[in-house]
């Protein structure tokens, strides 16, 4: 019989919220995570807005030592996982997996866009002004993009399958559907399907400004600073996306494992999907072509036709070229059924987490299947008359979903798709 | 134990068609390959920037690489060298196999290359760029070039591949993670044909400061060629190193239905976590052993198959220890019945090109039935006492072998190797 995996646990660290109440809250009320930068002195920078995770303490989710070795990406990592391995009911007293639980048998596919760029930039400069024999042993192990998937490893007695997958902005969702993949192929019965990301460092704002890729945190009406307006997907004003940083993590589980030990799914992760565009390094290939190959790898993973999807999750940047091109290969795809589809952008609100934001999505089509309620795309004031489809406006959405699938889509070409329904019995 | 629940498709089993090399003794297959069962070391005095002021000083560097004889100048200037290396390595990994991409087959083959630091060399050089001379002379290609997914999507792009590209970091085991995913991938049908491999490129300062602040480098900056003596008793760190392996995997099916030389089947591989420490292995070998274990159990054989261990083999003192145990536990009296080598000895440690090379060597001694050394093997060590190959390639069948990648962070990656049953 094929196997199934199913969401048994959730967590979250994001600029709109610590944990999965405080985000989901923010997310159906539409409120923004994006302001002016605090982390770093970031004036130089024009736009200077991002997405900061906001009044984290990283003492409060591991040992002071162990926080002040590791990079900030690996903080949201461990955090985040803590709140999924609970929720799931999974953690035990000792801070550790339950002992009912064979952690051989429970790994994670841990992805991150960059890892620790904040550690090695730290490295370097201490290299620079104080000369090699003070730079820090802990740098190399600690900025590698696998150091997050190590620690939760160690933090939690995670011992099965580990590793850290990178694709740049597709991370998220390859990490998700990677981790699926290794349950229904029988190699574990409960991985971790998880993005984290901790990006904001001045060296990201020069390059990405350089790139000409960031938003003008302007209101697009009255010309008015207003950095909650920076990210605004599918709007015809849309000129760049927002920076920023967070983690989520999805507990998913081998259904008859979950059922055996009383755990509460939550939805089933069904597709998958993967591609390449083979195009170029920094611009996405025409018309979507690759996102539209990765989108139907995934209806054909799921054994279902493009009519049973009700919500996506778009990748929906904010970037004139993605939002157009993505709109272009859903209709693609989905053809007379695009009309129905509900279509949101969390990036309005969140900004844009890198490898971290594909988890992230996921994260929220799980909780749409679960409530019912489908977060909106804020910030949208000016149709484009290309882009015609129902991105959900403004306000969150009561529907029933049964089917949802999460779009990423990374630097470079590469193509994501994950595709989640309700669990019914 | 440890076995797939799922039964196995043979005509799905992964199989090798081509193999790709760009190290620190050679930039080819046929010289990587002859240099490596001659027991010539790669390693010498750094010459990719001034370490005058570096406590170690001392690197196994890719000599003489040009990139322009592997993509054209323009797309060379817009990538870092991990990429630059790895590129290299899949063009010739491609040519080998025979393989042509193009229309009728281009969304049936993925890429996935795995690395360790992907492009710190770009980080660093942005972030002096952004000190000394301002954010806005920072180059727009920074980003793209710097992360660590861009080798793979590099491959994609030369070479018009549009199938699922993927990097996945498991730090040093990242490159024996990379067929594990490339099986995985072919098993379950998704692609035909996927280009595996690691690669690594990170000789700039900072790298060999915080190493050698760990305690993790050999320092005999004076004999270079000696410094890395995996199991010798006198092994005092190893020796960092950059290089790219690129293997070219498919389905049996496919390789027989174009009449492709087959090398060498991949029958499984395991993947598990010490959940110990973030950089030192697990001194009980606990997580090692289970892969080992499970790899082979995952390729339907038994542990008294195996005869060659390419080992990971670092040359410091825990690894070789803790990985001599692990052998042991994992193998019983079969142990002393293995060869065991390390290429480390030669091309040093590569990171997230580490356990691709070793890949190399395990397809290439099945090919050839000749078993690359342990080099610099002098003192016997009373805590490595396996029969390490010491000092001299060693004539000999080889059906089974399998290579071992053990990462920061207690990552342990174990790929199995077989002689094709075809």
């Amino acid at each position: 019989m094929q196997r199934r995996a199913v969401v048994t646990g959730l967590g979250i660290v994001s600029p709109v919220g610590i944990g999965s109440e405080a985000t989901w809250d923010a997310l159906v009320s539409g409120r923004s995570g994006i302001a002016d930068i605090t982390l770093f002195d970031a004036t130089q920078f024009d736009p200077h807005v991002a997405g900061e995770v906001k009044g984290f303490d990283a003492t409060a989710f591991m040992d002071p030592k162990d926080a002040r070795r590791h990079d900030r990406n690996t903080h949201f990592a461990v955090a985040a996982t803590g709140e999924a391995l609970r929720d799931a009911g999974l953690l035990g007293e000792n801070g550790l997996v339950g002992a009912d639980v064979d952690a051989d048998r429970f790994g994670m596919v841990f992805g991150t866009g960059i890892g620790g760029i904040g550690i090695m930039l730290e490295g370097h400069r201490t290299l620079l002004e104080r000369g090699p024999r003070r730079v820090s042993p802990f740098m190399l192990p600690h900025m590698l993009p696998d150091s997050a998937s190590g620690q939760v490893a160690i933090q939690y007695g995670i011992r099965g399958p580990n590793m850290a997958i990178v694709s740049a902005c597709a991370t998220g969702g390859h990490a998700v559907g990677e981790a699926m993949e290794t349950i229904v192929r029988g190699q574990a019965d409960i991985m971790l399907g998880a993005g984290t990301e901790a990006p904001l460092v001045p060296l990201a704002f020069a390059g990405f400004g350089q790139m000409r890729a960031l938003g003008t945190p302007r209101d697009p009406d009255t010309g008015e600073y207003d950095a909650a307006m920076a990210s605004r997907p599918f709007d015809a004003t849309r000129d760049g996306f927002v920076v920023s940083e967070g983690s989520a993590v999805l507990v998913i589980e081998e259904l008859e494992h979950a059922r055996a030990r009383g755990a509460r799914p939550i939805a089933e992760v069904i597709g998958y999907g993967s591609s390449a565009d083979a195009f170029d390094m920094a611009a996405p290939a025409e018309r979507g072509e690759g996102n539209q190959r990765a989108m139907r790898a995934a209806l054909s993973r799921a054994g279902i036709g493009p009519e049973a999807v009700d919500y996506i999750n778009a990748h929906g940047t904010s970037t004139p070229l993605n939002d157009r091109y993505e709109t272009m290969a859903i209709r693609e795809v989905f053809g007379e059924h695009a009309d129905r589809l509900a279509v949101s952008s969390t990036k309005s609100m969140i900004g844009h987490a890198m490898g971290a934001a594909g988890a992230i999505e996921a994260y929220v089509c799980a909780k749409v299947l679960a409530t019912g309620c489908i977060p909106p795309t804020i910030n949208y004031r000016h149709p484009d008359p290309e882009l015609t489809l129902d991105y959900v406006p403004n306000t969150a959405r009561a529907a029933d979903v049964r089917v949802a699938l999460s779009n990423s889509m990374g630097l470079g070409g590469h193509n994501s798709s994950v595709i989640l329904r309700r669990l019914e019995d | 134990m440890g076995r797939s629940r799922l039964r196995r498709d043979p005509a799905r089993r992964a199989v090798v068609t081509g193999l790709g090399a760009v190290t620190p003794i050679g930039n080819d297959v046929a010289t990587f390959w002859s240099s490596l069962t001659a027991g010539t070391s790669g390693i010498a005095t750094i010459t990719l920037f001034d370490p005058s002021d570096l406590e170690v000083r001392i690197a196994a560097e890719v000599k003489a690489f040009e990139p322009r004889d592997w993509m054209d100048f323009k797309q060379a200037r817009r990538m870092s060298r991990f990429a630059q290396l790895a590129v290299a390595a899949a063009r010739q990994a491609i040519d080998d196999s025979g393989l042509e991409i193009g229309d009728h087959n281009r969304d049936d083959v993925a890429v996935v290359v795995n690395t360790g630091g992907g492009g710190v060399q770009e980080v660093a050089a942005g972030e002096d760029t952004l000190t000394s001379r301002g954010a806005d002379r920072v180059s727009p290609f920074m980003v793209p070039m710097m992360s660590p997914s861009m080798a793979a999507a590099q491959i994609s792009i030369q070479n018009g591949i549009r199938g699922p590209v993927i990097t996945s970091v498991a730090a040093c085991a990242s490159g024996v993670q990379a067929f594990l995913e490339a099986q995985r991938l072919i098993e379950r049908g998704d692609v035909d044909v996927v280009i595996a491999g690691g690669t690594e490129s990170a000789i700039i300062p900072v790298s060999f400061a915080a190493l050698a602040n760990m305690g993790a480098l050999s320092k005999r900056n004076d004999d270079p060629t000696a410094a890395s003596r995996p199991f010798d008793a006198d092994r005092d760190g190893f020796v960092f190193g950059e290089g790219a392996g690129v293997l070219v995997m498919e389905a049996a099916e496919h390789a027989d239905a174009r009449g492709a030389a087959i090398l060498a089947d991949v029958p499984g591989g395991a993947l598990t976590g010490d959940a110990f420490h973030i950089s030192a292995p697990d001194p009980s070998g606990y997580g090692a052993t289970l892969a080992m274990r499970r790899a082979v159990g995952d390729a339907g054989l038994e542990m008294e198959q195996v005869q060659y261990v390419v080992a990971h083999g670092t040359s410091t003192p825990l690894n070789d220890a803790t990985e001599t145990r692990a052998i042991r536990a994992a193998f019983g009296e079969h142990a002393d019945r293995l060869a065991v080598s390390s290429n480390k000895s030669m091309v040093g440690h590569t990171l997230g090109a580490a356990g691709a090379i070793s890949a190399l060597a395990a397809v290439l001694a099945i090919r050839d039935g000749l078993i690359p050394p342990t080099i610099n093997y002098s003192r016997p060590d009373p805590a490595c006492d396996l029969d390490y190959v010491p000092n001299e390639a060693r004539r000999q069948r080889v059906n089974v072998a399998i290579t071992n990648g053990f990462g920061f962070g207690g990552q342990n990656a174990v790929t199995v190797f077989s002689r094709h049953a075809g």
